[in-house]
C-alpha cells in the first residue's frame, strides 16, 4: 500500500514537471525555419572535370547537389566589376567544391518550381567559397540577404546546440541539431591552405552550402557532413571573404608564411642557443607567401606573435576557443593589411620584427598542388606529349598515387624541390618554390608517345623528363612551342633526364608539321596545344 | 603356324626391348642424379639488422655434375643453416655444403659431406643450347610430394631476361612450357640424355611459363672457379637505347644498311669506361653485327649483344666496333666485374652491418632494406638509383640512413623518426658506417652535441653526447641487442 502511494507521488511529480518544462525544452529545440525560405537556395551543379592522361578530354559528367546562401557584398567603388549593380549587393555564397569544374549551375527557390541558372562570380579554393550571380532579377525578388553572426564556443553559447537544414525534397525541408565540437586548424580538401575549420557532432544529413544556425543567429556555412560528424567554415571567414570579396582585388585570407616543426628535445634547444625553458617553435621553411615569409628565416625560433606567447606546441590562448593553434589567430585577430610584430630568438639573441598580415597565395610550387576549375596544359610535337608533373597528373594513379605513382616522379614533391642537371651535367640545381606563379620553374614530361610513322621506335617512352630541346633548357611547357621554332639542324633533339627509358630522341623538322597534322586528325585532338 | 606366332610375338618383345632398354637406361640413369636438397634457412631481419628471422625449410633440387659436385640454384641453398640432400625414393638425409656459389647467376655447388652417398651414381652431361620448339624434360622436387617429379614441354623462347635471385642481373634463360614450379629450381633440364640447363624461376603470372639456365653460364660457371675463387659474370657497362627510328639514324649520319645501338651512357668503373663514350654507336661486337634494337645473331634466334661478354671470364679482350664523329672504330676492350656494389644486388649469406648510437639505429642502404615494405620512398630510391645517374661520383660508398629509434630518454622527441639519410655528422660528411663508427668514437673531449643533418631534412637531430655514451649498454639490454654494432659485413652461416 505504501509502496503504491510513492509510486504515485513520483509518477505524478514527473508528470507536472514535464508539463511546466516542455514549454522551454521546444522552445530551445525548434529554430523558427522559414527566415532560412528566404535567405538560401538549393543549388545543383554539374560538373566536369578533366582528363590529365588525355589532356584534351573531359572526364564523365557527375553531378552534386547542395545550398547557396544570399549575402550582400559591402558596396565599394570596385562592387560593379563583381556584377552587382541592380541588385543591392546580392549575390550566392556555396562552397568552391561545390562548383569547380562546373559545366552548369542550377539554383532553385523554395518557393519557385522552375530553376535559374547561375554564373561564377569569384572563386577562392583556399578559402573553399565562391561566389555566384544569377542575372534573371525575378530569382531575387523577395530575398533577403543572411545577417552573419560570429560563431561562439560552447561555454559563451546561450544554448549547446547548433541547427542546420536537411532537404528531402525541394519543398521538404527540415531542421537538423547538432553540437559543436571544437573550432580546428585544418586543409580545406582543394587547397594547402590551413584555415580555421568549425567541427560539429550530430549533423549528418546536412550537405555542401548549407546554412549553421547557433542562438537564432547565423553562424556558418557547412563543408561537410557525414555519419554524426560534420564540418563548417566559421562565419567570421565568411565576412571576411564577403568584405573583400567585391573590392575586385581579393587574394585570399589570411595565413602563415612558414612550416614550424616543435624542438624535439633540450639538447636541441641548447644547440641552436635557446633558453630551454622558453616556449615557443622552430621555423622549418619558408613559404612563398603568407604572413612573416618577408622577415622570417629557417632555423628562427619564434615565441610570440602580437601579444600571443606561443607554446611549446604552437598554440596560443585565444580569447574565445581557448588553447588552440596560433593559426586560429587569422580567423578573427589577425586580417590581412594588420601591422604585427614577431619575437623571436635568432642565432641566440631575442629580437622583435616588424611585418603585416598577409594572405595565402597560390604559390609557385615545382609541382604545382591539385588544381579544380583549370584545364590541364599541354602541347603535342610529333606524337610526344609535353605536360608539367601536377598532383593532378600524378592522382591519376588512383587513391594510393603516393605509394603507386611511379617514384620517379614522387621524388619531385620531396621538398617542394626538383634536382635538374646542367649541361654539363655535373652541378645541381636545387630549385625551391619561387614567389612568382607564373615564372615558377616546372617539371615537363613527355607523358606518353601518340603512335604516328613519324615517332617508330619511341613508342615505348613514357614519363621521361624532358631536360632540353633543341639544346634549350626546358622549365616550363611554354618553353617547348618556343624550342620546337629553333632547330640548329634539319633535326630537332629532345634530351630527357637520366633514368627515363632513353636519353633522346630525333625527330625530322621536315614532315613534322604533317605528322601533328595527321596525330590531331587520327587520334581526333581538338588542339595541338592547350595554350 | 603356331610355331610362326611364337616366333613373331618373340621378335616383337626383343625389338621393344633393344629399342627402350638404353633410353629406360638413360632416364634411370638421370634420375639417380637428381637429389632432393632441404634448406633450413634463417635470413636478416632488416628491420631490425641485430636479428635473424625464424628459421624456415625450403625444398629444392639438385644433380650430380662431377665426381662429388652437385649443381643447384643458389636461391636453394642461400642463408643455409643446415642443407640434406636426398637420393630419389631414399629416405636417408645426407648432410652437405655449399662449395661455390653465384648469386649473380643463381647459381652453386655442394658437396655431400659422407662419400658413402656417391655410390654407383654417374654425373650428367652437359649438352648445348638446345633448339627452338624441341622438347625438354624437367626432373625434381617440385611442391606437392616427395618423390621425384617428370615433366616435358618444349623450348618456346630463348632471349635475355631478369634473374629474380639476384634482382639486377639480366642473363639468358631458356623459356619452356614444361612444369616448373616452386622445389623444381635447381633439378636438371635435360635433352638426349644431356643437361640443359638448370630449372630456376617461373612466372606465376603466367600459364606454362617456366625458365631455366642454359648451358653456357653454366659452364662460365665452372670455369670462373676453377681457381677457387667466383669472380663474376663481367659486364661491359653501358647503357643504351635503340635505333629503330631511321631519323636518328640519318641524324647520326650511320650509312645506309649499318644500324648498331645507340650508347646513352658509360657506368663509371666499368670495363667500357674510356674505350666507349656516350653517343657512340655500336656497330659490331666480336666481328658480329648489331642491329638497331641491339640483338646479334645467336644460332637460330637473336638475342642482345650482351652475350658476348657474359659467356666470357673477366679479363678477357672484348672486340668490338663504334660510329663516332663519322667514321667506324674499331676498339677493343678488357672485360671487368659488375661496376655496381654489392648493395645493388639482392644480398644473401651476410648480416646486415648496423651501428647504433644513442638508440639511433643507423644501416647502409642496400637493396633488401629498399624493398622491405613501406621502405620505397623518393628520397631512398633517389640515393639508392637515381644520385649515381644524375650527379656521377657523387654517390658515397654506403649512403647511411638512421632506420628507426630504440626509444630512450636520450632520443626522447626523436622517437618517431624512420629512414632519416645523414649527410653529415657535425659539419662532416661520411661516407661509410665504418667512417660513422670511427667518428662517433673520436669526438674531442669536449664534445657536447651531435649533430646528424640530412639534405633531405629540414630539421637536424642533435644528440647529447655525453648522455649518448652513457646510455649506450643501457639502451642496448633494454631492447636485448646483443651487440652495438656488426660493420665487418659477417656472413650469415651457422656453425656445424
Amino acid at each position: 500500500m505504501i509502496k503504491n502511494t510513492i509510486s504515485s507521488v513520483i509518477l505524478g511529480w514527473t508528470l507536472i514537471c514535464t508539463f511546466l518544462l516542455l514549454p522551454h525544452v521546444l522552445q530551445a529545440e525548434v529554430p523558427a525555419i522559414k527566415p532560412w525560405f528566404k535567405q538560401a537556395v538549393l543549388l545543383k551543379s554539374y560538373q566536369q572535370s578533366y582528363d590529365w592522361l588525355t589532356p584534351w578530354e573531359k572526364r564523365e559528367i557527375r553531378t552534386q547537389t547542395g545550398m547557396a546562401l544570399v549575402v550582400r557584398l559591402p558596396v565599394s567603388e570596385n562592387t560593379e566589376s563583381a556584377g552587382t549593380a541592380d541588385k543591392q549587393g546580392l549575390h550566392l555564397l556555396t562552397t568552391a567544391e561545390m562548383v569547380a569544374d562546373a559545366t552548369l549551375l542550377e539554383v532553385t527557390r523554395k518557393d519557385i518550381r522552375q530553376p535559374f541558372q547561375a554564373k561564377l562570380v569569384l572563386m577562392d579554393y583556399a578559402a573553399n567559397l565562391a561566389l555566384l550571380n544569377i542575372e534573371d532579377s525575378n530569382f531575387w525578388h523577395g530575398l533577403n540577404p543572411i545577417e552573419w553572426s560570429p560563431v561562439k564556443s560552447k561555454t559563451k553559447a546561450d544554448a549547446d546546440k547548433v541547427y542546420s537544414l536537411k532537404i528531402k525534397s525541394v519543398q521538404e525541408w527540415e531542421v537538423e541539431s547538432g553540437t559543436i565540437e571544437r573550432m580546428a586548424v585544418g586543409h580545406r580538401g582543394v587547397s594547402d591552405a590551413w584555415l580555421a575549420l568549425l567541427k560539429l557532432s550530430g549533423v549528418s544529413k546536412s550537405g555542401q552550402g548549407f546554412p549553421l544556425l547557433q542562438d537564432n543567429e547565423t553562424v556558418g556555412m557547412i563543408l561537410e557532413a557525414g555519419k554524426g560528424e560534420a564540418k563548417a567554415i566559421p562565419s567570421q571567414m565568411l565576412l571576411e571573404f564577403l568584405a573583400h570579396a567585391g573590392s575586385g582585388s581579393y587574394k585570399s585570407l589570411a595565413h602563415r608564411g612558414f612550416s614550424w616543426r616543435r624542438l624535439p628535445q633540450r639538447s636541441t634547444a641548447d644547440f641552436f642557443q635557446i633558453p630551454p625553458e622558453l616556449p615557443g617553435i622552430w621555423i622549418s621553411r619558408i613559404l612563398p607567401y603568407g604572413t612573416g615569409s618577408d622577415v622570417l628565416q629557417r632555423g628562427d625560433y619564434l615565441t610570440k606573435i602580437g601579444k600571443w606567447q606561443l607554446s611549446h606546441e604552437g598554440k596560443i590562448k585565444h580569447p574565445e576557443w581557448g588553447l588552440s593553434l596560433f593559426d586560429l589567430l587569422f580567423l578573427d585577430q589577425l586580417k590581412v593589411g594588420d601591422s604585427l610584430e614577431l619575437e623571436l630568438i635568432r642565432n641566440g639573441k631575442a629580437i622583435v620584427l616588424q611585418t603585416r598580415v598577409s594572405a595565402y597565395e597560390e604559390d609557385g610550387r615545382t609541382v604545382p598542388l591539385k588544381r579544380v576549375g583549370h584545364p590541364p596544359r599541354y602541347a603535342i610535337q610529333g606524337g610526344f606529349l609535353f605536360q608539367e608533373l601536377s598532383l593532378n597528373y600524378l592522382s591519376m594513379w588512383g587513391a594510393n598515387w603516393r605509394s603507386r605513382a611511379p617514384v620517379r616522379l614522387r621524388l619531385f614533391l620531396e621538398q617542394n624541390k626538383t634536382v635538374l642537371m646542367d649541361d654539363n651535367y655535373k652541378n645541381v640545381k636545387a630549385k625551391s618554390a619561387s614567389k612568382n606563379t607564373e615564372s615558377a620553374p616546372r617539371v615537363v614530361l613527355v607523358t606518353q608517345v601518340i603512335p604516328d610513322e613519324i615517332n617508330i621506335g619511341y613508342q615505348k617512352l613514357s614519363n621521361a623528363i624532358v631536360l632540353r630541346i633543341n639544346g634549350q633548357e626546358i622549365r616550363r611547357l611554354k618553353d617547348v612551342g618556343e624550342a620546337f621554332l629553333n632547330p640548329e639542324t634539319e633535326f630537332h633533339r629532345i634530351d630527357f633526364l637520366p633514368g627515363s627509358d632513353r636519353l633522346s630522341v630525333i625527330l625530322p623538322v621536315a614532315g613534322l608539321k604533317q605528322s601533328n597534322q595527321r596525330i590531331k586528325n587520327n587520334f581526333r585532338i581538338p588542339k595541338l596545344q592547350s595554350y | 603356324m603356331l610355331h610362326f606366332k611364337v616366333k613373331f610375338i618373340f621378335l616383337l618383345i626383343c625389338l621393344w626391348t633393344v629399342a627402350l632398354s638404353p633410353a629406360q637406361a638413360t632416364v634411370n640413369r638421370i634420375e639417380q642424379s637428381v637429389f632432393r636438397i632441404t634448406n633450413f634457412q634463417q635470413s636478416p631481419d632488416w628491420q631490425s639488422p641485430w636479428k635473424l628471422k625464424p628459421t624456415g625449410r625450403g625444398q629444392g633440387s639438385g644433380f650430380l655434375i662431377k665426381d662429388d659436385l652437385i649443381l643447384t640454384n643458389a636461391h636453394v641453398v642461400s642463408d643455409s643453416r643446415m642443407l640434406l640432400v636426398n637420393k630419389i625414393s631414399s629416405p636417408e638425409p645426407f648432410l652437405a655444403d655449399v662449395v661455390a656459389i653465384a648469386h649473380d647467376s643463381d647459381l652453386a655447388l655442394l658437396k655431400v659431406r659422407d662419400s658413402k652417398f656417391y655410390l654407383n651414381l654417374i654425373p650428367l652431361k652437359l649438352g648445348g643450347i638446345p633448339e627452338l620448339r624441341s622438347r625438354v624434360r624437367a626432373y625434381g622436387y617440385p611442391m606437392g610430394g616427395q618423390e621425384l617429379s617428370r615433366t616435358e614441354g618444349v623450348v618456346s623462347r630463348i632471349e635475355f631476361g631478369t634473374y629474380v635471385h639476384p634482382g639486377i642481373d639480366s642473363h639468358l634463360l631458356v623459356q619452356t612450357d614444361s612444369a616448373i614450379n616452386p622445389g623444381n629450381s635447381g633439378g636438371p633440364i635435360t635433352q638426349s640424355g644431356k643437361a640443359i640447363g638448370v630449372a630456376f624461376q617461373s612466372n606465376l603470372r603466367l600459364n606454362d611459363v617456366g625458365y631455366f639456365i642454359p648451358v653456357p653460364l653454366i659452364t662460365r660457371f665452372l670455369n670462373d672457379m676453377k681457381d677457387g675463387k667466383y669472380d663474376g659474370v663481367p659486364e661491359i657497362g653501358v647503357e643504351t637505347s635503340s635505333l629503330i627510328n631511321r631519323h636518328y639514324r640519318r641524324y647520326l649520319g650511320l650509312p645506309e644498311n649499318t644500324a648498331g645501338i645507340l650508347v646513352d651512357r658509360v657506368v663509371p668503373r666499368s670495363s667500357a669506361e674510356g674505350v666507349i663514350l656516350s653517343g657512340d654507336v655500336l656497330t659490331k661486337i666480336e666481328d658480329m653485327q648489331i642491329d638497331a634494337a641491339g640483338m646479334v645473331n645467336y644460332g637460330e634466334q637473336q638475342v642482345t649483344f650482351f652475350i658476348e661478354a657474359e659467356n666470357r671470364q673477366i679479363g678477357d679482350l672484348l672486340k668490338i666496333q663504334v660510329w663516332r664523329n663519322g667514321k667506324f672504330h674499331d676498339l677493343s676492350l678488357t672485360l671487368k666485374a659488375a661496376p655496381f656494389g654489392a648493395e645493388m644486388r639482392n644480398s644473401y649469406d651476410e648480416l646486415p652491418e648496423y651501428l647504433i648510437f644513442g638508440g639511433l639505429v643507423f644501416i647502409a642502404l642496400n637493396r633488401n632494406y629498399i624493398h622491405s615494405p613501406g621502405n620505397l620512398t623518393p628520397a631512398l630510391a633517389y640515393e639508392h638509383w637515381y644520385r649515381e645517374l644524375e650527379r656521377p661520383r657523387t654517390r658515397k660508398d654506403q649512403a647511411v640512413l638512421i632506420s628507426r629509434v630504440l626509444p630512450s630518454s636520450v632520443n626522447s622527441g626523436y622517437t618517431n623518426l624512420h629512414n632519416f639519410i645523414v649527410s653529415t655528422v657535425n659539419g662532416k660528411s661520411i661516407n661509410t658506417l665504418s667512417d660513422l663508427d670511427k667518428m662517433l668514437k673520436n669526438m674531442p673531449q669536449d664534445t657536447r652535441h651531435v649533430v646528424f643533418e640530412s639534405e633531405w631534412q629540414n630539421i637536424p637531430i642533435v644528440l647529447d653526447y655525453k648522455k649518448s655514451l652513457e646510455q649506450q649498454q643501457t639502451v642496448l639490454k633494454r631492447y636485448g641487442i646483443l651487440a652495438g654494432s656488426n660493420l665487418s659485413g659477417m656472413q650469415n652461416k651457422g656453425t656445424q
